[in-house]
This record gives C-alpha cells, structure tokens and sequence, in this order.
C-alpha cells in the first residue's frame, strides 16, 4: 500500500513559513526579488543616463572636472559607512534567527543610524556643490549626478524607514525568529541600496573622465 | 509499504540547504574584506601616473563587480538560496546592462574616453543656442 507522507517542511516559526508555493519559498520573498530586479532597471537608466552626460560640464560651471568638486576622502568615508551598514543587517537578521531579539533590534537600530550618516553626508555634500555653484541645472552633469545619487539618498531613506517601522512595529508583538523574514526583506533592500552605491561610487566618483 | 515523496519533502530538503547560512564571524570576515577592496579602490584613485591611470579604470570596474558579488552572494545570501532568486536577479541586471548599453551605443558612446561625441542631432548654436553639448574630446 502507497502512502503519502506531507511534512510540513517550512514551519511557521522559521520565518519562511509558505508550504503552499509552487516554487516553495514564501511568495513575500519573491515579491521583494522581483521588485530589486526592476529596480536594476531604474538605477541602469539613470547611471547610463549619467554616464552619457558626464562629459557636459558647460562654461559657468565652477569646475573644470569632477575631481575637482569632489571631496573623495568623505565620499570614501560615507562609502565605507555604507558598507558596514550591510555588515549590522545581516548581524541583525542573523540574531533575529537565533531568536535574539535585543541584539537584533540594537543591530538594526546601528544600521538605521549607519543609513542616517551616510544620508547627512549626502546632504552636506549637496549643500557644498550649491554653495560652490553647481545647482541642479547649472549643467547636464549636475542634472544627472543629482538626479542620480538624490535618488539612491531617497532609496537609502526609505530603507531607514523601513528599518525603524520594524524595530518600533514589532514592540509589542516582538521580534523572535517567527519574525525573521520580515527582517530578511528589509535586509535585502538595504544590501540592494548597499550594492546601487558600490557602483556609483565606482562610476561617477572614482573613474576619472578621460 | 511504499512512501511516495511529495513535492513538499523536496522543497524541505532544499530549504535545509537553504538555512545553511554563514555564521557571524564569517559576516565580519567579509566586511573586512570588503574594507580592504574599497581601501584598495581609493590607492588605485590616488596614483597619479598616466599609464597606471588608464589601467585603473579595468581595475576599479573588476574591484567594483567582486565587490558586488561579494555582498549579493554572502550578505544577500544568493549563494545559499534558491537558485531561482539568483536568475531572477541577474535577469533584471543584465536586462538594464543590454538595454541601457544598445541605448547608448546610438549615441555613439565611448565610455572609455570621451562620454559621447556625435549625437546625430545639429548642433545648439545652429539652432541659436549655446552649444551645451559640444565636446572638445570629438573630432569634428
């Protein structure tokens, strides 16, 4: 006689807890997937469009190259901040598996605020490209660069939202391991934006033009 | 008695693969070796020297795609995940890559030395503009 044995496979406590999908992850995680890769699409369209225009800097604009605007020492610094951000949010979700919930909710507090750093250097160096005369429209390249790195500002804003609406969301009903797909999918927007910056970083403020 | 095997056991089988993820100590490993990379990056900027500045643009590109792999691999835990997650990802990159590099290829583009030189379009001042995108780079 045949039987067939279901197991249970994905339990409700593992944080991956959909048994009913066709591809037998849960459909949330998949969901975020799709969105990081049509989100591929947005930063590749405004990073060609920067690249088509970073030779455009006009007469009135205050420098003759990049290089000679950008402060690379705070750029690399923010960067680098960015970087160990990712570190405190896999730690997070890390501790959030183990059913750690004060180390996780320290770890992704420490990454909100890593986030918080990385966005006040942004605006302080935006504030010194307009206090040195480069506006958005001064010229094309100040158009796309803004355009550019103020929309990866907005991604990595949204992603601190995301990270406080967990960690204050979840004050009452807690923050065990049933919760650590949640925190996963916030972890994988802020690796995402974490990646986005790895290339801006590259393309716009390390390659020189020429 | 026979036991048939479910979908569902195949999908624990891979989901036990799948939670098989690196331990903390390792996280800190990869941060450091990320530190090191982007370190690395900003020498790379620093020289000054003619040759080595155009041989640091292939340098800088592969530091910037390990850098990459390294955080979507080990941070987005795509080396541990279904492989599904991984093609779907890569499907979106190498779409924006092919569709935003035949779209600058129109524009004649040349990343490697001078942005874009002939647009196809008249230039601004014949039309009584200033001519914003003239680029000293191009040959006429």
């Amino acid at each position: 006689m045949a039987a067939t044995v279901v197991t249970e496979s994905h339990d409700a406590h593992d944080g991956h807890g959909h048994l009913e999908t066709n591809t037998g992850m849960s459909n949330n995680k998949l969901a975020m997937w799709l969105f990081l890769a049509s989100d591929c699409l947005l930063f590749g369209a405004l990073i060609s469009t920067f690249l088509l225009y970073r030779t455009n800097i006009s007469d009135n604009s205050p420098f003759q190259e990049p290089a000679d605007i950008f402060d690379i020492p705070f750029t690399s610094l923010s960067s680098f901040i960015l970087l160990m951000s990712s570190l405190t949010m896999v730690l997070s979700l890390s501790a959030v598996k183990r059913d750690n919930e004060r180390s996780a909710r320290i770890w992704m507090l420490t990454t909100a605020f890593l986030g918080m750093i990385f966005v006040g250097g942004q605006v302080f160096e935006f504030t010194e490209f307009v206090e040195k005369g480069l506006g958005y429209s001064t010229n094309t390249w100040s158009s796309a660069f803004f355009t550019l790195t103020g929309f990866h500002g907005v991604h990595v804003s949204v992603g601190i939202l995301m990270l406080f609406g967990t960690v204050f969301g979840t004050r009452k009903s807690g923050l065990g391991k049933e919760k650590s797909e949640t925190v996963e999918l916030v972890g994988l927007y802020w690796h995402f934006v974490d990646i986005v910056w790895v290339i801006i970083f590259t393309i716009v403020y390390l390659i020189p033009i020429g | 008695m026979a036991v048939t095997e479910t979908p569902v056991e195949a999908h624990e089988e891979h989901d036990d693969h799948a939670h098989d993820h690196p331990s903390d100590r390792t996280y800190v490993g990869i941060a450091l070796i990320l530190a090191v990379l982007t370190a690395v990056e900003i020498l790379l900027f620093v020289i000054e020297d003619d040759i080595a500045r155009s041989l640091n643009k292939v340098l800088l590109i592969g530091l910037m795609v390990i850098k990459f792999y390294i955080v979507g691999a080990y941070f987005m835990h795509l080396k541990f995940d279904n492989p599904i997650l991984t093609q779907l990802f890569m499907a979106g990159l190498v779409l924006a890559v092919v569709v935003y590099f035949v779209m600058l290829s129109a524009f004649e583009f040349n990343f490697w030395n001078d942005g874009f030189c002939d647009t196809g379009l008249p230039a601004a001042s014949e039309l009584g503009g200033d001519d914003f995108f003239a680029n000293e780079n191009c040959s006429s």
